[in-house]
């Protein structure tokens, strides 16, 4: 992926509320803007608070906070589930990282719907994808020493790839500068996890 | 850590959100008075005035509703205060008996009015356009579209509005609200403390004598504000072309997207209008001088539209004017990228792209869905599975605006109905009247101060007869836990002042009154049913805290948690448990119920259904 040479970039998140996707893309805008980057972010808040889908968004070279369908060049999955439900956004042929662990929805953790498995994901993702990561994040934070850092370890594989303007070091510049040592303590750790976890 | 909105220095690049950027722009105009009803997508901006009030020099408050908090500003700019009154678009709608007479009396302080509208209907009601309350009331609007001006923007309103002493709209949607960008800084004016009113009755007192002078006064200030429109710093012209577009708010953004498209780029002549109202006439007419087609951008409404086109015809222009009357484009929803870049193609006569999307062979199955759920513990669940155990599908619920509206939900069923905030105990009155059926009207703490307090008041004295059900979770939990006038505590500390929700219901005299804990679910199924054989106005009081809000603000630790004994299911299946709760700490594993102990929030509610849930010793987190 040649993205270190392009001036423009959409990048849309996707998890579930609580899991810190809104954090995450915080971070990565703050980052973006010590780099010098024109970067608008976008999210939405409200109802999606309650166990609700949490969708967001990060670009580059561009004004508008929102993605189309077909636009995003890069897709990043907080859970797998909502990876596959956010795919419509991708740019045939885009970047796609995702976690491939899973938080059931309530209808699938009581038994009354059912949810494709991770291979039937991971089937569909490369399909539409030009190149996937998938990465066990809830275990990477966990490892990492919390299991909501498992957000900074895909953050840390999306670095790594030069899929951004930006490298790590920009990264954990702001991780060190924007938040608690204790806590940059862990998110650097995971930053760490994912950027060397293989592919 | 001192605030950047607050203390940062003129020159300082910061990321902020939208209504970050609004509350440094008023800090930077020198704001005095802030007050407020929160409401999504605006709460950010009154959230970040009171998380910020300890280390700043503005009155901050929350009001009890939008049309007291606008009431409460307006005084404050009478007596000379710069003054910053913020909301959400249907909250307008409650203000607007105050708003109307404001733009009257003018405001010698300097007066905005923040309105949040939610184009999408994304955590709202309806998609109202209030940009036509500009119209209505006679306010100047101006309306952002980036962060950056989003903090220039609101600086610029309150300091035009306390120059001409005349209200002014900031009108924000939702995109805007909750965006984040870069801004640079500025240095803060200082203002001399508020000079105190100033005795006019001609002026400040609208009896008719009065009334219509100002009414003129107010067409007069208007037109001068025209004027100011056309050569404001927020509205500019670029690009060459016979045909032009002229585009509003968010949808300036994505413009300027859709015109990095190859097929689009240097083929339109544009006018970014941040300035809206009133309209511009004089720069338009010489926008629109030699153009052949008029693309308007703008959500919602066609407001601008049918304004350029009573324009052109006072003209004689004979231009097209493309827009939404017929089309192309919506008149609902919100705009995007490709919509834009689609309109700009048919003002160009440009052929049709499709957008390269995923196109993937359909699922061979919809996706499990997602929906916001009322959370582990809450107390509104222990409220719904009571009343729905006494009353079932044999009652009207006529629900209200709050985190219990998502009680819609199977399997608790509990919202039929819903008009707006307050409106449960009254459309409930009105509802039970009609036809005679039971109505179960349930409604929060904040929203029964803010606007349910009149209607019990009302059914009452029209001896009206329903159960009402007051939610009470010690805070407003949907937008983000901020204070109201029952809590105990707020984000900043103790509440000294509390407003006793018993003591209010039984001073209006309602005697068929029970109070009780939702989580003592026996306590709370003979309190409902005793009220149900009761006729006339009876109250529940279900008063819990919400178990988010408790974890923060007092601290409440998880003391035992709830686990399922082995027994389950010897008996056969009967997964009871989660038909009735829909809790989301329960989950099915091997075909076995269990509940998931980091999740337990440890409320106990579903030991007192079942006798296979045991309690076991929490974590103490």
């Amino acid at each position: 992926m040649s993205a270190l040479q392009k001036t423009r970039l959409r990048i849309f998140m996707t998890g579930v509320g609580g899991q810190g996707t809104l954090t995450a893309t915080t971070l990565l805008a703050r980052a973006a803007v010590a780099a010098g980057l024109p970067v608008t972010s976008g999210e939405i808040h409200g109802m999606a608070q309650r166990g609700g889908v949490v969708e967001s968004t990060l670009l580059i070279g561009y004004q508008s906070p929102k993605i189309g369908p077909g636009e995003a060049d890069i897709l990043l999955g907080f859970e797998p589930l909502e990876t596959l439900r956010a795919l419509s956004y991708l740019k045939p042929g885009g970047l796609v990282l995702t976690s491939t662990e899973f938080l059931a929805p309530l209808s699938v953790a009581t038994g009354k719907d059912t949810c494709p498995d991770l291979a039937a994901i991971k089937a569909r993702v490369n399909a539409c994808a030009g190149s996937a990561r998938f990465l066990p994040c809830r275990s990477l934070g966990v490892q990492a020493g919390a299991v909501q850092s498992g957000n900074i370890a895909l953050l840390g594989a999306l670095c790594s790839l030069g899929a951004l303007p930006f490298g790590v070091e920009v990264l954990a510049e702001t991780i060190r500068a924007t938040m608690k040592p204790k806590v940059a303590e862990v998110n650097l750790r995971a930053l760490t996890l994912g950027a060397e976890h293989p592919a | 850590m001192a605030s950047p909105l607050i203390s940062g220095a003129p020159g300082q690049t910061h990321l902020l959100l939208g209504n970050e950027a609004i509350v440094r722009g008023a800090v930077e105009a020198g704001i005095q008075f802030i007050s407020c009803y929160p409401g999504t997508p605006s709460s950010e901006v009154p959230d970040t005035f009171f998380r910020l009030s300890p280390e700043a020099a503005y009155t901050f408050e929350y009001s009890v509703n939008e049309k007291v908090a606008l009431e409460v500003g307006g005084g404050a700019t009478l007596a000379g205060a710069l003054t910053l009154v913020t909301m959400k678009h249907v909250g307008v709608n409650v203000a607007a008996d105050p708003l109307m007479t404001l733009a009257y009396t003018g405001t010698p302080g300097g007066f905005v009015l923040l309105s949040a509208d939610d184009p999408g209907c994304h955590s709202s009601q309806n998609e109202q356009d209030n940009r036509i309350y500009a119209r209505l009331a006679g306010l100047p609007c101006l309306e952002p579209a980036t962060a950056q001006e989003a903090k220039d923007m609101t600086r610029a309103a309150l300091t035009l509005s306390r120059e001409l002493g005349t209200p002014v709209l900031l009108r924000t949607t939702t995109r805007v609200n909750h965006l984040r960008g870069p801004v640079t800084l500025s240095e803060p004016a200082v203002l001399p403390a508020p000079a105190g009113f100033q005795k006019n009755p001609s002026r400040f007192v609208p009896i008719p004598a009065f009334a219509r002078p100002m009414h003129l006064r107010l067409l007069n200030m208007l037109e001068k504000l025209r004027g100011l429109a056309d050569t404001s710093p927020f509205n500019l012209v670029s690009g060459t072309g016979k045909v032009g577009v002229v585009a509003s708010g968010i949808s300036r953004a994505y413009l300027a997207d859709a015109l990095l498209e190859t097929d689009l780029t240097g083929r339109v002549k544009v006018l970014d209008l941040g300035f809206t109202y009133p309209l511009p006439e004089k720069l338009l007419a010489s926008f629109m001088d030699g153009l052949s087609t008029l693309l308007v951008l703008e959500e919602l409404e066609p407001v601008l539209e049918t304004e350029i086109r009573a324009l052109a015809q006072k003209l004689g222009l004979t231009l097209t004017i493309l827009g939404k009357t017929p089309g192309p484009l919506p008149r609902f929803g919100e705009f995007s990228v490709g919509l834009v870049a689609a309109a700009l193609r048919t003002a160009l006569g440009l052929p049709v792209q499709e957008t390269p999307g995923y196109q993937a062979e359909a699922l061979p199955a919809p996706l499990p869905n997602r929906p916001p759920n009322l959370c582990v513990g809450c107390p509104h669940r222990a409220t719904y599975v009571a009343v729905r155990k006494v009353y079932g599908d044999n009652a009207v619920y006529s629900s209200d605006i709050g985190c219990y509206t998502l009680g819609i939900l199977p399997p608790l069923k509990a919202a039929d109905f819903l008009l707006c905030m307050g409106s449960s105990i009254s459309a409930g009155s009105g509802a039970a009247k009609a036809a005679g059926q039971d109505v179960v009207a349930f409604i929060g703490d904040s929203t029964f101060f803010h606007s349910g307090i009149t209607g019990l008041v009302n059914a009452l004295f029209n001896r009206h007869n329903l159960l009402v059900c007051i939610l009470d979770n010690r805070t407003t939990a949907m937008t983000g836990h901020q204070p109201n006038p029952g809590v105990d505590k707020t984000n900043l500390g103790d509440n000294p002042v509390r407003v006793d929700i018993e003591k209010l219901v039984r001073g209006l005299g309602i005697e068929q009154l029970r109070k009780v804990n939702p989580l003592n679910h026996k306590a709370t199924l003979k309190a409902i049913e005793e009220l149900k054989a009761q006729t006339g106005v009876r109250v529940l009081i279900a008063e819990e805290p919400c178990p988010l809000f408790a974890r923060r603000a007092y601290g409440q630790k998880r003391s035992q948690v709830a686990y399922v004994a082995e027994e389950c299911g010897q008996k056969g299946e009967c997964g009871e448990c989660m038909d009735i709760l829909a809790c989301p700490a329960f989950y099915k594993e091997n075909g076995k119920v269990a509940i998931d102990p980091l999740l337990c929030s440890g409320c106990m509610l579903c030991l007192q259904l079942c006798p296979n849930i045991k309690a076991r010793k929490g974590d103490g987190k």
